[in-house]
């Protein structure tokens, strides 16, 4: 009667496109989803992240990594199917 | 003779040296999927998801696994403050269908029931 998605099963949908990845702490990815595995360590693509600037508290550093990379899954903590990355200033510490 | 370490004595093979009690179960971790945590009932119900680092979320419960990995539809994070991580502010960000790792899970709870109060802390002054 309920048709519940099952967490892994729409990770597996979302292989070949983007996803927004929100680690434990205050870091961002962004990456075309290649694939995964049990541990959800994850392989992307023209992964982009984005880290606040240690010195500067209001800043967002943008890294782009060029080559494909294995995100190792410890600290994953969320994941957006398709989602395309953090809306201009709106990661997790907003200005108060 | 097996070599194992705790010769339960049923005389299974080598992939049994886990089973330390001889329950009769075998020794396996997980083989009913038994949670205290009975998620099918939040089924598309709204819920508050806690993350250890701070991250706090609100959405629909989607779907869930035995491993706590949860997917929540319509989801937006509340912002916390930038000096101080442990504050939450009254800002959030939408995300939308979401899945959260069941690794990083602190807390999952129900929206129905609760209510909001006006914050009990805010007379006190700044240490």
């Amino acid at each position: 009667m309920s048709n519940r998605i099952l967490p892994l099963e729409l990770i597996d949908k979302a292989i070949g496109s983007k996803i927004w990845i929100l680690m434990r702490g205050q870091t961002e990815i962004v990456g075309t989803l290649r694939g995964f595995d049990d541990y959800v360590n994850l392989v992307l693509d023209d992964a982009v992240e984005y880290s606040p600037d240690p010195r500067n508290n209001n800043e967002i550093v943008k890294t782009e990594l060029q080559s494909e990379i294995l995100l190792n899954g410890n600290h994953v903590a969320v994941l957006v199917p398709g989602g395309t990355g953090p809306p201009e200033d709106s990661m997790a510490a907003s200005s108060s | 003779m097996k070599n194992s370490y705790n010769n339960t004595g049923t005389g299974s093979g080598a992939d049994n040296v886990r089973g330390g009690e001889s329950s009769g179960k075998g020794g396996a971790v997980s083989q009913k999927k038994e949670s205290i945590l009975e998620l099918q009932k939040l089924i598309n119900s709204s819920v508050r998801v806690k993350c250890l680092g701070g991250r706090e979320m609100r959405g629909i419960l989607r779907g869930f696994d035995e491993l706590v990995n949860l997917v929540i539809d319509d989801c937006e994070e509340f912002l916390r403050d930038k000096n101080d991580l442990t504050q939450i502010t009254d800002k959030s960000r939408k995300l939308g269908l979401v899945v959260v790792r069941g690794t990083q899970v602190t807390l999952v709870s129900p929206e129905e029931g609760t209510e909001e109060i006006a914050n009990p802390f805010l007379g006190e002054a700044d240490a």
